[in-house]
């Protein structure tokens, strides 16, 4: 099977050029060191991205405590976080703020790692849940929960969940035909994808008015209202799926290399791609269960990610942090009417995601064409 | 696979006669299926009426007589006559905008609504009739074909020449304007309400009085989309080929994006942003009369209402009391055919 044109993920030929340089002149161990060079210059790439994505999450993250009706200095906003300080501010903090801040945060890097993850082991950067119709599936679950059975709560998620899954694996079985070819498993999920939007439409349609609005609203995705046992149902699941991922990370790096050349570096690709995508899935359906689907964050946060680090790695630590960073950054800026209008956080990150696609998608075009 | 006269004649000439009369029996076979298709939606519905009735109903309308005091007779010319009128209409346009896309492109992964044009139609829309206020359907076309041209525009320049690119960037193109759509729509409640009944793409209520407004666009369009056949089996050779051949390629592609905005821009202002239809007909006429574009799109044109009044008719029947809209039928008989085409052996080196 030769690799899809569209597979722009980076490579590793940017690497060896230089070290075969070093070979030359100084033999095997010249390449070793070099190569133990290279790996320090990139670890030492990773951690730097890293410690300035944390840095800028703390930073973002006070500010969303700090802000809001009424401002709190920063110094008591954060003893309020850690359950000091007076009263007013430890309500307002541990109620209000906080659970919102630690939602964004936990739902963004979900689907940073779900996006890394579809794209690396389907080698393709537009694989992302939005286009391949898990975001709709998982809305349509949700949507018929709360317009249909009335459902409320966890309940809705449990259905948005099922919702998701269920797409997933309808794409799967029709996408599968001698192995999972990563064209066609995007092609049926837009097909799916339209499906869902249409079923959607049709339930919108039927409802009361105010019920309606706010399933539409829940079909954007936001972190306002999610706290307590959710919140705690959400960061356990995140933790369970995110040790998943470290499990499976191993094999991505190879995947990256095209079928043929991962299954003779002794990888079994059809079961690491399947493990990989049920994860991958799990992350999807989990986040958009409690937060609806934010839209684009999963496709975005990895390719910043990868050109961030530049290192042909498929990024999943990078993508984690890059996408807890976009999810807060959108839903500060959602939240304090940057816009004019209050926005909830999927508003944001498609208007800014959608129009990165696009720049990628043509860009792209242009460095196939000879 | 091409074999129009010009290009193989050895070939058309052994294989004429059988597929002249295999064509011909297609067209004749869905010209019958088409009256059957009317007379199911003129029939069928919460009140199934005799087709006797029917006929009495029409010929009776037909000949200008005073409507008699029956409710049967009611039904049948003031509810579905105009339903299904305005049903092959759009149908039709549909279709034959979904063929002129496809053979333009090149590309069988192509439709009005997985380009993003009917999004683009959606958000003028939306917008005109929320900051504007218009409210009448020779108000909206205008503002659904800027609509449906802007983001024609957008997508051929970004997607053009690579068939799955080109459906991404659609599909991407429609989540660009979806959330604004809806963020449009939280401002206003009775923009929302005429939003979600138009949005699901139903052919019940739809105001016969637009169709009399905007048919001179369908038919502007059919015209131009019949002109264009020809270019299109040259354009099929490659450009290189289409220009050898003596035709100006940028003019067909000028006159088609004209064609395929009028038709789906009119199709998504009378009866809502449906989906798939314009992907799922010509695949199914290719099927049928090979891949001549003048056969295709005469068979498009005969079987996009055929398909679209069907999905009304069975929308009526699954759910008697609330009614299936045409819309989501319709995407669910289009689903499966992109499906098919997704797995198809042909897509493998796209």
């Amino acid at each position: 099977m030769t690799p899809s044109p569209t597979n722009t993920l980076p490579t590793a030929p940017n690497a060896p050029h230089g070290v075969t340089g070093d070979a030359a002149d100084d033999g095997t161990d010249g390449l070793r060191h070099a190569i133990g060079r290279l790996r320090t210059a990139r670890r030492r790439r990773l951690g730097f991205v890293l410690g300035t994505c944390v840095a800028a999450l703390a930073v973002l993250g006070t500010l969303g405590l700090m802000l809001g009706d009424s401002t709190i200095a920063p110094g008591n906003a954060l003893l309020a976080a850690f359950g000091a300080g007076d009263g007013g501010d430890l309500f307002i903090v541990q109620q209000l703020r906080l659970p919102r801040v630690v939602a964004a945060i936990v739902v963004g890097a979900m689907f940073g790692l779900a996006g890394a993850l579809f794209q690396s082991t389907l080698r393709n950067p537009l694989a992302s849940p939005d286009i391949l119709g898990i975001a709709a599936g998982a809305s349509l679950g949700a949507v018929s929960g709360l317009l249909t059975f009335g459902l409320a709560g966890v309940a809705v998620a449990a259905s948005a969940f099922g919702g998701g899954l269920a797409v997933a694996l309808a794409i799967w079985f029709f996408a599968w035909r001698r192995g999972l070819h990563s064209i066609r498993f995007v092609l049926v999920g837009v097909g799916f994808a339209y499906l869902c939007q249409a079923f959607m439409t049709w339930l919108l349609a039927r409802a009361d008015e105010r019920e309606a609005a706010s399933a539409l609203l829940w079909t954007v995705g936001s972190v306002a209202d999610v706290r307590g046992d959710d919140l705690g149902i959400l960061a356990g699941g995140a933790l369970v799926l995110m040790a998943g991922g470290a499990a499976v990370a191993r094999t991505q790096r190879p995947l990256a290399l095209g079928d043929d050349n991962a299954r003779a570096l002794g990888v079994h690709v059809d079961a690491a791609r399947v493990g990989t995508l049920l994860l991958a899935v799990g992350l999807v359906a989990l986040a958009t269960s409690f937060a609806g689907p934010v839209a684009f964050v999963a496709l975005v946060a990895p390719a910043i990610a990868r050109r961030l680090l530049s290192d042909g790695s498929p990024a999943l630590v990078a993508s984690t942090a890059v996408g807890a960073l976009l999810v807060l950054a959108a839903d500060l800026i959602g939240n304090h009417q940057v816009f004019g209008v209050a926005a909830p956080v999927g508003i944001v990150t498609g208007l800014v995601g959608a129009p990165y696609l696009l720049w990628l998608l043509a860009t792209n075009e242009r460095k196939e064409r000879p | 696979m091409l074999t129009s006269p010009s290009v193989a004649p050895a070939r058309e000439v052994t294989r004429t006669p059988d597929r002249a009369r295999r064509r011909t029996l297609v067209l004749l076979g869905l010209v019958a299926a088409l009256a059957a298709t009317v007379l199911a939606s003129l029939a069928l519905g919460v009140r199934d009426i005799d087709p006797a009735v029917v006929w009495d109903a029409l010929t009776g309308w037909a000949t200008g007589a005073p409507l008699p005091d029956d409710q049967d007779h009611r039904v049948v010319v003031e509810q579905r006559l105009p339903r299904t009128v305005v049903g092959m209409a759009a149908g039709a346009a549909l279709a034959l905008a979904g063929t002129l896309v496809q053979g333009v492109t090149r590309n069988p992964i192509a439709d009005p609504g997985l380009l993003g044009l009917n999004a683009g139609a959606s958000l003028a829309i939306v917008i005109s009739s929320v900051i504007l206020g218009v409210s009448s359907p020779l108000g909206f076309i205008w503002f659904a074909f800027a609509g449906a041209a802007a983001a024609a525009l957008l997508v051929f320049s970004i997607g053009a020449g690579r068939p799955v690119r080109l459906a991404l960037v659609g599909a991407t193109v429609t989540a660009l304007l979806t959330p604004l759509i809806t963020i449009t729509l939280i401002q206003s409640s009775t923009a929302f309400n005429l939003y979600r009944t138009w949005a699901v793409g139903s052919l019940a209520g739809v105001r016969s009085a637009a169709l009399a407004d905007l048919w001179p666009f369908l038919v502007a369009g059919a015209v131009l989309t019949a002109a264009m056949a020809h270019r299109m089996n040259m354009l099929a050779l490659g450009d290189d080929v289409a220009t050898a051949l003596g035709q100006r390629v940028g003019t067909t592609r000028v006159l088609s994006g004209i064609a395929i905005v009028m038709l789906s821009g009119t199709a998504t202002a009378l009866v809502g942003p449906i989906a798939l239809i314009g992907l799922a007909v010509p695949h199914a006429a290719r099927r049928l009369v090979g891949t001549d574009y003048r056969w295709i799109t005469a068979v498009a044109f005969l079987l996009g209402p055929v398909v679209l009044l069907v999905a009304d008719v069975v929308g009526r029947v699954v759910m008697p009391h609330s009614e299936l809209e045409a819309g989501v039928v319709a995407a669910a008989i289009g689903a499966p055919v992109l499906i098919a085409v997704a797995r198809s052996r042909s897509l493998a080196g796209v």
